[in-house]
């Protein structure tokens, strides 16, 4: 084990290096530029493949090229480059394309503020391209080390799915310093951990219509298989249908072979005090979740019944953590609330679901207690400019 | 067409779901003989397509590996493959106008700065043909259209001495060639001196859509005429007339002079790579 005092990127590229990722396509842009920098500089000196593309746009269709020669690729940016992706995404997704993006959320709408933490796009990672009729895995790490190894497990998940695999940072996990530990064998990877699986080529039919089977090898091209792939409805051959009762089969399969088989990544989250049934549940993911914890700690010190529950794995929503009849916060890096909306689906109308936003700036741990205090003892939110809002 | 679509194209897809009449088949037909002529095998290429009639119509129809890209994207897909293919494994895309000197654009003219070895060729039905007939970007100027009803007047890539060729050229394409779908054996000489070239090389190739650009333009489905329309409006460099639009043969050709897009990054990485490992 080697560590370091380096940034998320450093820990990002490190472990896509790990995971077997030969293919980097990028754009540059804050804060993901020094992720792109990073992977120019190491994927060379591995025999691998940095490529700057003249668009986001290019750059994942970059990846899926790559990827249908047979390697594992990766892109990373932020928000204004992540909207360019949409098209790529689709393709993607629809041709069943292991991939990782990653997405370093920073300030919108549009360019924003390019140097602060943003979580703007919980359900554009979930929606990342149009039409509908798929599910998409994203998992959200909170400091550099779980960067890594949510890296190394997106591109596990990319390969067994067959789909592309979104990790949705921010822009203090890819550009602050911390303390790494970047493993230097395979009995290491083990010891944190780390799973990878191999590339395999297709040799059967492109596509699998009706079925949620995964560990199904993706499509490669240039090995005379005659695979076919394209952004129209396939047949299993991948011949373009114009037929409802074919695209209900495509459908089916890019819906429930995620669906189906969420054990894979479902323990992916961490819980803090949730042992005692606590009156109040904080929920988070990402950069916010490292001062919910701090807080939740200090307000069990003061006697506040108060329990964290921190996501990584983001989607498909892991309802089943909100069984419980109890009282939710979701604490998120956004004024118009996102999160908390899943949070309030899931925890259905018996529970009391409430919100905490900020734009641009983090909740500090006072305002966090403060703020359990309040909803504990029933009392309203809202209070001077800091903008809580009921819901 | 017999020998050829026995050797190279898939039964599924003969006959063609075109409109009779359409002139696309000619194209098509043009880049299989270039590949028979060349000695080329199945397993010898890859071949990719735009949406669209041009797309859409020669998508799945190559015996060997295929796919399509969304509209104006293949481009970026193909250099992605390009880079992990090796070598010697061709890569053709026939795509329509619309992608290429539209949407497509910009991805293909860093094609052509990165001189990627893919050979394109741009099937030009002079618009936006399957969505029903508006105009494009080498629409002649004053062509009735679906989306020009008073005839096309926008500035286009082919007009007012502007050539969409000139543009590919200055952005480093290695090998540019335009025909129509009537010259036969010039084009496919055409196409393969473009298969060959290691670098970008692009064919621009006008066809006749009877379908919506003659019946708006003409104000007739009549394939003859269509046909008769493109045909007297082209002739061979250097033999134009008044009329021509298209000067067909080879517009640029600096074959093999420049380092492949490919070539190049594989020779940089294991420099690197060696210098690293020691
Ligand atoms: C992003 C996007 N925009 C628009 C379309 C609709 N569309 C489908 S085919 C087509 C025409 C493309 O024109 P061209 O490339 O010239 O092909 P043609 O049909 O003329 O052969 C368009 C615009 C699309 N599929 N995707
Ligand atoms: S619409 Fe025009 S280009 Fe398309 S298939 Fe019909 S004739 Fe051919
Ligand atoms: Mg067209």
């Amino acid at each position: 084990m080697k560590r370091y005092l380096e940034t998320g990127n450093f820990a990002i590229t490190e472990g896509a290096i790990l995971a077997g990722c030969r293919f980097f396509a990028g754009y540059p842009i804050t804060p993901a530029t020094e992720l792109a920098e990073a992977m120019s500089f190491r994927l060379p000196q591995v025999g691998g493949m940095y490529i700057q593309g003249e668009d986001e746009c290019a750059a994942l269709h970059l990846c899926i090229g790559g990827a249908l020669g047979g390697y594992k690729a990766m892109t990373a940016t932020s928000g204004p480059g992540f909207i360019l992706y949409a098209d790529p995404y689709g393709w993607a997704i629809g041709c069943e394309i292991p991939l990782v993006v990653l997405n370093s959320g920073r300030v919108g709408p549009v360019s924003g503020i390019t140097g602060a933490p943003g979580q703007g796009e919980f359900y554009l990672t979930r929606y990342p391209t149009q039409g509908g009729n798929f599910e998409t895995i994203v998992l959200a790490p909170n400091s550099a080390q779980e960067a890594m190894s949510v890296i190394v497990e997106s591109f596990y998940l990319a390969e067994r799915f067959r789909t592309p695999v979104t990790v949705l940072a921010d822009q203090l996990i890819t550009d602050g310093f911390e303390d790494i530990s970047v493993p230097e064998n395979e009995g290491e990877m083990k010891e944190m951990g780390f799973r990878t699986w191999p590339r395999k080529i297709n040799k059967g039919p492109v596509f699998y219509p009706s079925t949620d089977e995964i560990d199904i090898p993706p499509v490669v091209l240039g090995h005379n298989t005659g695979a076919l792939c394209s952004d129209w409805t396939p047949t299993e051959e991948g011949y373009d249908i114009e037929e409802v009762a074919a695209h209900h089969k495509h459908a089916y399969r890019l819906i429930y072979k995620v669906r189906n088989h969420k054990e894979l990544f479902n323990n992916l989250y961490e819980k803090n005090f949730m042992d005692d049934d606590p009156e109040l549940v904080v929920v988070s993911y990402g950069t916010p979740s490292r001062v919910v914890n701090t807080a939740v700690k200090k307000a069990r010190q003061n006697g506040l019944k108060v329990g964290a529950l921190r996501l990584i794995n983001l989607w498909p929503f892991p309802d089943e953590h909100f069984k419980k009849k109890t009282k939710y916060l979701s604490v998120e890096l956004n004024w118009d609330g996102q999160l908390v909306r899943e949070v309030q689906r899931a925890a259905g109308k018996d529970s009391e679901v409430h919100f905490m936003g900020s734009c641009g700036d983090l909740p500090t741990v006072a305002d966090l207690i403060e703020t359990f205090e309040k909803i504990l003892k029933g009392q309203p939110l809202k209070r001077r400019g800091w903008e809580l809002e009921e819901w | 067409m017999d020998y050829l679509s026995k050797k190279y194209l898939r039964p599924r897809k003969i006959p063609s779901t075109a409109c009779s009449g359409c002139g696309l088949g000619m194209n098509h037909k043009a880049v299989v003989q270039a590949i028979y002529e060349l000695g080329l095998e199945v397993e010898d290429i890859v071949w990719g397509t735009s949406i669209g009639c041009a797309g859409r119509q020669t998508f799945g129809t190559w015996k060997g590996d295929g796919f399509a890209g969304t509209h104006g994207r293949v481009y970026a897909i193909a250099r992605g493959l390009r880079l992990t293919l090796p070598p010697e494994k061709k890569i053709i895309l026939t795509v329509g106008d619309g992608d290429a000197f539209g949407i497509g654009l910009l991805h293909l003219i860093h094609s052509a700065r990165s001189n990627a070895d893919l050979t394109i060729i741009v099937n030009d039905n002079l618009g936006y043909m399957s969505t029903g007939g508006q105009y494009g970007w080498t629409t002649p100027h004053g062509s009735k259209t679906d989306s020009s009803p008073y005839g096309m007047y926008e500035h286009n890539l082919m007009s007012d001495g502007m050539d969409v060729l000139g543009v590919l050229k200055h952005a480093g394409a290695t090998f540019l060639a335009r025909h129509v779908a009537m010259d036969g054996q010039r084009a496919v000489e055409s196409i393969k001196k473009g298969i060959r070239n290691r670098g970008l090389s692009l064919i621009h190739m006008v066809y006749p859509c009877p379908t919506n650009f003659g019946s708006r333009e003409l104000g007739t489905r009549d394939t003859i005429k269509m046909y008769d329309y493109i045909k007297s409006q082209s002739a061979p460099m250097g033999e134009e007339k008044e009329n021509t639009l298209w000067a067909t043969g080879i517009y640029h050709d600096t074959s093999d002079s420049r380092p492949e897009f490919s070539e190049n990054i594989h020779k940089n990485i294991e420099k690197i790579r060696r210098a690293a490992a020691v």
